[in-house]
């Protein structure tokens, strides 16, 4: 009796372990292939350009306004270093802080619940509201430090290209559009004729942290002079 | 005072000091459960639930990992949504396999302790709600073939548990002092040493373990081994940290080099949490040591110790970017 009992038992968790292992297995391997997968579908993506950039901010209040950001928290934010160089030769250095969009994005890796996720039809990071439950572990995990918590949802929030919002109405995102000097290029990665796609042909640029592996989808061109930091 | 409410309010900080509590308790939690399994089946003659240790354990392992999932409830933004983390899992996401690790270890800890709390547990129920529960003493008489599988099981879900604590702070590749293969050791280790000090204090001094029995002399054998290889992590943790060059070294240096946290770690977590403890074990004579004062004091600084090691790593650990 008991060695049947015995034998039941290992048979089941023998199942139990191995369909586990294949459904994580699985679950991996459609997250690599859905990470690496540069044909088919769109993977939108933006370049900064660090050498147009004047520091007005109209990007930050446009995006405030259009995606009701409220204040105390933001997507988007423009910083500036400097200045460089002595009067009237001095100059300041502007730079773009705000989610890269990462096509192995720690966030939607770590979230228990799976409010962050990746869609795949966009490439877009984003979070869905009703699934959070505010743990911040996406908050710690970002190596850009850009989600923050909703003080009215009470869930993680940050930019989405304005994917609910602009994307929706088959807009440009609200800081494209408000950026006088041009500074801001969206479009398709996958798309070989996309506008985004020869800026990055013809422009020396980079992308922060790249060495984290979570090949992040805003591009920098940077600031004609000094080291890019 | 300034700085040390300025250490602590950290604009960057996410997880804060009530984060390291919980640390510390699920810790505790499953260092007390290894422990209580390894006395129960090698050292402990007679009814395991008589011992003191064993009493112990049956309170403050329970105790540990509820309070310590209460803190973590209502430090969600959601704290009313938590359930939503139980019925939606993301296999990538340590904290989802958490979940499942605490979720299964709690019903396998009040499973055996049912079982070594048999008599107990039946005569609370007796005198509570008379027999009409009489049926969980029938369940208990069923399962009891299979309580050495049970208890390997528990044990394993044990030290799971300690390291995951570990695990789910190195999966952050943002921040170098925790995104580091040493944290899980540590963190399993720094659980057994107050799994052990938690062991002597409530099961000596409240449920009165006498201090010569051979369960005691076991923990004290056991702690001083544990306490030197949690010192040769640390060692190991922070000079791989610090020749890995670049943001690991600048992580490393900003927490022990100099600074609030510096003091914090050096006086604190290894002073007065493992260096004090060792040499007052060592230098005192055996009939001051089995003064219930001495006890208290000994295991109070093992327990403040891991708790400001906890402290320790979350501060300075978010302090600094790769």
């Amino acid at each position: 009796m008991s060695c049947t009992r015995r034998d039941l038992l290992i048979g089941t968790s023998a199942v139990i372990f191995t369909t586990g292992v294949a459904s994580v297995g699985a679950t991996l391997s459609s997250q690599v292939l859905a990470a690496t997968m540069t044909d088919g579908k769109k993977r939108y993506g933006m370049v900064f350009d660090a050498s147009a950039c004047i520091g007005c901010t109209k990007c930050t209040d446009a995006c405030r306004e259009t995606n009701n950001v409220p204040e105390g928290v933001s997507r988007l934010e423009i910083t500036r270093s400097g200045p460089t160089g002595e009067y009237p030769d001095a100059t300041y250095r502007f730079d773009r802080n705000s989610c890269q969009h990462c096509d192995n994005a720690p966030c939607v890796y770590v979230c228990p619940t799976g409010a962050a996720y990746k869609d795949d039809a966009t490439g877009i990071v984003d979070v869905e509201d009703d699934k959070c439950v505010g743990c911040g572990y996406c908050l710690v995990a970002c190596p850009y430090q850009v989600r923050f918590f909703h003080p009215e949802t009470g869930s993680a929030d940050k930019c989405n290209f304005c994917r609910d919002t602009n994307l929706k109405a088959g807009k440009l995102p609200a800081c494209v559009l408000s950026c006088p000097t041009n500074a801001l290029v969206f479009g398709d990665l996958n798309d070989p004729n996309s506008e985004i796609n020869k800026v990055i042909a013809n422009n020396a640029v980079y992308r922060d942290k790249v060495e984290l592996g979570v090949n992040p989808k805003l591009y920098k061109v940077a600031d004609s002079k000094g080291e890019i930091k | 005072m300034d700085t040390f409410i300025a250490a602590f309010s950290g604009e960057a900080i996410v997880w804060d000091w009530i984060i390291a509590v919980y640390l510390f308790l699920a810790g505790m939690s499953a260092g007390m459960v290894m422990i209580a399994i390894y006395l129960k089946r090698k050292i402990i003659t007679g009814r395991a639930a008589d011992n003191g240790i064993i009493k112990a354990t049956a309170i403050l392992a329970p105790f540990g990992i509820i309070a310590g999932l209460t803190i973590l409830i209502f430090h969600l933004t959601k704290p009313l949504a938590f359930w939503k983390i139980m019925i939606y899992i993301n296999p990538t996401s340590i904290m989802s396999m958490g979940v499942i690790l605490f979720n299964i270890y709690m019903i396998i800890l009040f499973t055996w302790l049912a079982m070594l709390f048999k008599d107990e547990l039946l005569l609370i129920l007796n005198k509570f709600v008379g027999d009409k529960l009489n049926v969980i003493g029938v369940i208990i008489d069923k399962i009891n073939p299979f309580e050495a599988t049970i208890e390997l099981i528990l044990a394993i879900l044990a030290i799971t548990l300690a390291a995951y604590t570990g695990f789910l702070l190195s999966a952050l590749k943002t921040f170098p002092l925790l995104n580091n293969p040493v944290l899980p050791v540590l963190f399993l280790f720094s659980s057994l040493s107050s799994g052990a000090a938690a062991s002597l204090m409530c099961g000596v001094l409240v449920f009165k373990q006498p201090m010569h029995c051979p369960s005691v002399k076991w923990i004290h054998k056991f702690e001083r081994p544990v306490v030197l290889f949690e010192l040769f992590l640390l060692l190991c943790f922070f000079s791989g940290l610090i020749l890995g060059g670049g943001q690991k070294e600048v992580a490393a240096m900003a927490a022990i080099g100099a600074g609030f946290w510096a003091g914090w770690f050096w006086i604190g977590v290894v002073g007065l949490g493992m260096l004090l403890p060792l040499v007052l074990n060592f230098v005192t004579p055996e009939q001051t040591r089995h003064n219930s004062h001495f006890l208290f004091t000994v295991t109070g600084l093992s327990l403040l110790g891991v708790l400001m090691l906890r402290t320790f790593i979350l501060y300075a650990g978010q302090m600094t970017l790769v």
